[in-house]
């Protein structure tokens, strides 16, 4: 409870929480919200390019499509892509991290020599390449960013795992005769967790970012999707003049990107162990 | 620490060699081929043919890699599909710009990076650590060409203090130099009014790209510095009497930058890839620009030289982080 | 007045957007385009838009494209004469004609420079590859160049313009090894045309700079305040290329100017914007050669259910000509009175009960490939899934490139059921379009991708082909061009209007559709 209390005393995190519930509400609601859910796929030509007004509070986008509505039916795909890339190169990093920082020798220098590789692996040349074998789509942009974005899981672990395990405490446990996962799971990890937690919040924003940078060039998201990286690529064309076609999307990827973000910030706090003895 | 150096230096190479058989493998995996695009529109299937033989795409692909595996060796990237100029000229030439960029993008985010998350960290959860952890996130999650066009509007046309795009105005030529850097080479030739010129120009492309990287830092120095300030040597300097401001300023933030640093390390790779986005909007003459004209155009060998040369950045930048954090951990030395 | 929060923001943003200009950069004495420049200089490696706005100030070529509707004019050769039966082709040099480093211009260049082209065998080598041997071109004198063709081939003057011609001298002495100059001229200038390349300028992709060569073979004298001095920078963003132009900064940008641009430009105030109807067609292929377009009646149900008139006249805003041919408006060859398809869904929907009958099924999605670094190919894809889906059709938008799709092109399985894409004007001749997108010899290469088959079709174009006198010719392309749009093998949808925003400080613009209007001769800055 005392978690709660100071968890709620933090503004930024609170606002970045309930930021993150109206995406997800958005995300899971939004076909039902949106005032033309329709316009995901329906375009108008007759009203291209509107202004804001009371019929389309956010203006109307190249197809005569409300963005409004395209901004509300695009937290889905945005929520999607950030969370499974994230939940992937977690899936793959953090492991590899505990284990590489607590093993000496072969195995870790393996694991970080390979790291380092796929470190090195330039995002774009590799979403390309995906792009091309597996044919241009959200999935292959996520496949690639999943690819790159681990060793950053891997090399934080591997680094936080390495100065704990020389630690008293781990000495102890050994001494105990815990068995390895365990030590690594139940005393490691948590202490491990407060740059991982950091890393994936960056990394959800980070995530839409780049997805929407692979849209802009045509190896991300395909139209008509209500993408709004996409969005905000198509609506290029149209600055300076169609302004509202640009940043709506564009700030909806800004909010977006801050509520998980402080949301991220927050849980920080309350996770990381030296903090919550603190106060 | 020289030793250490060494050991850290040869471990690279094996990564290096991975990086070449991965992208190897991956670029030439794509089925797109240049040979259509360069016979052109009026070509016949004999001529795209043998314009593919002509490249040596038609060999099996170890015999392609061996011959890459020479080549590479011998510093050659071969010639690009396109420009039909040596790929490592192209490189050499638009490489000081990239640099500058990155550099100065790099410059900004640290220099105000570091001391904004300090003072997030000092006042946590009061309202400077609310406000400066809005606006570093915001600055992370502004789309880069978004923004690049919103300065340009309010820069370089409703204020018109400051260039729209390039990186010197139409008529200065910029200095022959040993750098291949503008900035650098025309304060070599004492020419200040290039250099001026080239500062004008660097200044928007600059900031744009640094945000991200400015959020990222101040959000990594506030966490080490938060972290720092709950050790037990914060609570004894403080009972001993040291200053407040010199304690954090200069105890903690030293006991704290370990991450920030492997972060700035980090950084410097992912401003590179995210100068394509920026070099392309301001026309900056730079790797980014050229490296998305080849993705978009196949032209595999430009592809294969950026991705090993962004791989060695890279590498390099993880030797210097790794002697920093030696330098400042000595426990870390002999861990390699 | 009161405002609404809203309403203030917009006006606060509008203020920041549309305020008056204060950076006015425009540089006196230099013109300044953002056209960009060929990713290569070299005119007998690379041959595209690009390349022939560059290549028609540094360079001359035998005959020339000029005006709109282009005339095909003498320029390095006063005049040429041909065999009967189209094999021999003599043409006789002006004279006269320098370098820019002064060494004269002869016969022995002109064999060189189309040698050095089918040597090379790249974009430009296409259309005489197949038809002229390279020890067939010779000079018999410093002013006489003969041609001896392989077989009789129609087009041949019409893509004489396409060479370039080169110092032979200066070239041959920068080869290395047998790469003929290649990677010498990819940034140097060895030509004779209106504009040099300053030395030491170029950065490839980027910028270059050029200026007048005052002893051009031509003269001057038809423009008495040319321009001496442009620079040629790339722009790769096109509201950078509309902030310059605004700011003055720029004076010209390229000629694909999107149209929802054309208002603002034109109320600057600073800068304008050239229209000018233009031979270069815009297509949806249709892959012929396998299911689901190898029926006819489902190609007929697609080419009714896109809507022309709301895309040229709503999207494109009205810049664009209807064209229901697969040739270029006002070519000839062209049928007169053709009717072409138009868009009507209850048509649509009857000829898709009749696929349907034969065999299609809308369960299966079909692929359209749009080449997403173009905005309009994405529109047009977007337009035509928005009314397919009212008839119940699924198609499925990819995202795609250039060197992707011309690669995919090779064979009939691995192309596209659909992709979008113009088609422009290298040589004005309709064996530039109907002759090489429907002779199935072409299959195989991006031109031809319906992988149409007709054998009557097939006929009728080489026969065109082979003929020289363009009496003879053009009722046979008529025949063929009907023959085509009976089978209804793609949906052909407009001729362009090019458009390129130009300072007002400019004057004297002309337009080719050969080029783009980017040959600047005859232009003038204004103080």
């Amino acid at each position: 409870m005392l978690i709660l209390r100071k968890f709620a005393r933090d503004l930024p995190a609170m606002l970045g929480l309930g930021i993150v519930l109206v995406v997800v509400f958005l995300a899971i609601f939004g076909p039902w919200l949106a005032p033309y859910p329709q316009d995901a796929f329906q375009s108008h030509l007759l009203q291209r390019l509107k202004p804001p007004s009371a019929a389309f509070p956010f203006g109307t986008d190249n197809l005569g499509r409300d963005i409004l509505s395209r901004v509300i039916l695009g937290a889905r795909g945005a929520l999607k892509v950030a969370l499974a890339v994230v939940g992937a190169a977690m899936a793959i990093g953090v492991p590899l991290g505990l284990l590489a920082g607590y093993t000496r020798g072969f195995v870790s220098e393996l694991i970080m020599r390979v790291t380092d590789v796929f470190l090195a692996l330039p995002q774009l040349i590799l979403a390309l390449a995906l792009a091309q074998l597996l044919g241009a789509s959200t999935e292959s942009a996520m496949l690639a960013l999943a690819l790159t974005y681990w060793p950053y899981f891997t090399r934080i672990v591997q680094a936080e795992t390495r100065r704990l395990s020389a630690s008293l405490f781990v000495d102890a446990l050994q001494g105990l005769g815990a068995g390895t996962w365990r030590i690594l799971l139940l005393h490691i990890l948590p202490n491990a967790l407060s740059p991982v937690i950091v890393r994936a919040t960056i990394g959800l924003g980070f995530t839409i970012l780049v997805a929407a940078v692979l849209g802009f060039l045509g190896m991300g998201a395909t139209p008509p999707d209500p993408d709004w990286g996409l969005a905000v690529a198509q609506s290029r064309t149209y600055l300076p003049g169609a302004w509202w076609f640009a940043t709506f999307p564009g700030l909806a990827i800004l909010v977006a990107v801050l509520g998980f973000n402080l949301l991220g910030d927050g849980l920080r706090d309350i996770a990381d162990p030296r903090l919550r003895r603190s106060r | 620490m020289a030793g250490f150096v060494l050991r850290r230096a040869l471990l690279v190479l094996p990564s290096l060699f991975g990086l070449l058989i991965v992208t190897f493998l991956l670029i030439r995996m794509v089925p797109a081929d240049p040979a259509a695009a360069l016979a052109g529109d009026n070509a016949t299937p004999a001529q795209v043919q043998a314009i593919r033989e002509q490249m040596g795409l038609d060999q099996p692909l170890p015999a392609q890699f061996l011959r890459y595996l020479g080549d590479v060796a011998r510093l050659d990237f071969g010639n690009s599909s396109y420009s039909s100029r040596p790929v490592a000229l192209d490189i050499r030439e638009r490489l000081p710009a990239t640099l500058e960029l990155t550099f100065a993008a790099l410059l900004i985010a640290t220099v105000l990076g570091v001391p904004l998350g300090v003072i997030a960290a000092v006042h946590h959860n009061r309202w400077p650590d609310f406000l400066l952890r809005v606006l570093s996130v915001a600055g992370i999650a502004m789309a880069a060409f978004w923004l690049a066009i919103m300065l340009q509007m309010l820069f370089a046309m409703r204020l018109g203090w400051l260039p729209l795009r390039g990186q010197l105005s139409v008529g200065l030529t910029a200095p022959d130099g040993p750098t291949g850097s503008v900035l650098l080479d025309s304060l070599i030739a004492g020419r200040l009014d290039i250099f001026t010129d080239a500062l004008r120009h660097l200044v928007l492309p600059a900031v744009t790209l640094s945000l991200g990287g400015l959020a990222t830092i101040t959000r990594f120095t506030r966490a080490g510095v938060l972290e720092t300030l709950q050790k037990d040597f914060v609570g004894y300097g403080r009972a001993v009497g040291v200053p407040r401001r010199r304690l954090v300023w200069i105890y903690v933030l030293r006991n704290s930058v370990v991450a920030t640093v492997t972060q700035i390390g980090l950084l410097f790779g992912g401003l590179i890839a995210g100068a394509v986005v920026v070099e392309s909007i301001y026309d900056w003459p730079g790797i980014g620009s050229y490296t998305v004209q080849a993705i978009l155009t196949a032209d595999s060998k430009v592809m294969l030289a950026v991705t090993l040369l962004i791989g060695l950045i890279y590498a390099v930048v993880n030797i210097l982080t790794d002697m920093v954090h030696a330098l400042i951990d000595p426990r870390l030395r002999d861990e390699g | 007045m009161r405002l609404t929060r809203r309403e203030a923001a917009t006006l606060a943003f509008a203020a920041l957007v549309a305020g008056p200009m204060r950076g006015h950069a425009a540089t006196p004495g230099i013109l300044v385009r953002s056209d960009g420049q060929p990713v290569n200089l070299d005119p007998h490696q690379i041959f595209d838009v690009p390349m022939m706005g560059f290549a028609l100030n540094v360079y001359d070529g035998l005959y020339r494209y000029e005006n709109n509707p282009p005339e095909l004019k003498p320029w390095l050769a006063e005049s040429h004469t041909v065999s009967e039966d189209g094999l021999d082709w003599t043409f006789k040099l002006r004279g006269g004609a320098k370098f820019h480093d002064g060494a004269p211009l002869t016969a022995e260049d002109v064999v060189f420079s189309f040698r050095r082209v089918l040597a090379i065998g790249k974009a430009p080598a296409s259309a005489f590859l197949p038809i002229l041997k390279p020890e067939n071109v010779t000079a018999p004198d410093e002013t006489t160049v003969r041609f001896r063709l392989e077989k009789a081939y129609g087009p041949f003057l019409a893509a004489i313009p396409i060479v370039a011609i080169v110092n032979a001298k200066l070239v041959q002495a920068n080869v290395k090894g047998d790469d003929n100059g290649t990677a010498w001229l990819a940034t140097a200038d060895a030509g004779s045309g209106a504009y040099s390349v300053v030395a030491g300028s170029v950065t490839p992709s980027e910028k270059l700079d050029l200026e007048r060569f005052a002893g051009h073979f031509m003269g001057w004298s038809d423009n008495p305040s040319p321009i001496n001095k442009v620079a040629m920078r790339s722009v790769k963003e096109t509201s950078t290329g509309v902030l310059g132009l605004m700011n003055g900064s720029i004076d010209m940008t390229d000629s694909y100017l999107p149209t929802d641009q054309v208002e603002q430009i034109q109320a600057s105030k600073v800068a304008r914007v050239e229209k000018h109807p233009s031979m270069r067609t815009f297509i949806i292929r249709m892959n012929n050669g396998r299911a689901p377009f190898n029926n006819l009646n489902l190609r007929k149900a697609f080419a009714h259910a896109f809507n022309y008139d709301g895309f040229i006249n709503e999207i494109l805003k009205g810049y664009a000509d209807r064209d229901p041919t697969p040739l270029p408006n006002g070519i000839w060859g062209y049928p007169k009175g053709a009717q072409g398809y138009d868009y009507d869904l209850d048509k649509a929907r009857d000829y898709l009960k009749k696929a349907q009958a034969e065999g299609f099924s809308l369960r299966t999605p079909v692929k359209i490939h749009i080449q997403s670094q173009l905005e309009q190919t994405n529109q047009a894809a977007q337009l035509f899934q928005s009314d397919l889906a009212s008839l119940g059709v699924r198609l499925q938008i990819v995202a795609d490139t250039w060197a992707n799709i011309s690669t995919n092109v090779a064979a009939a399985d691995s192309s596209p059921d659909m992709w979008i894409h113009w088609v422009s004007t290298y040589f004005v001749d309709p064996e530039n379009w109907i002759g090489q997108m429907y002779d199935s010899q072409f299959h195989g290469t991006w031109k031809a991708s319906s992988f149409y088959k007709n054998p009557k079709v097939d006929e009728l174009l080489r026969r065109a082909r082979g003929l020289v006198k363009q009496e003879e010719r053009a009722p046979l392309y008529e025949e063929a061009t009907k023959l085509i749009m009976a089978d209804c093998v793609d949906v052909w949808i407009y001729n362009t209007v090019e458009l390129r925003g130009v300072s007002n400080r400019v004057g004297g613009y002309r337009f080719c559709p050969v080029g783009g209007g980017g040959e600047m001769r005859w232009l003038q800055l204004k103080a």
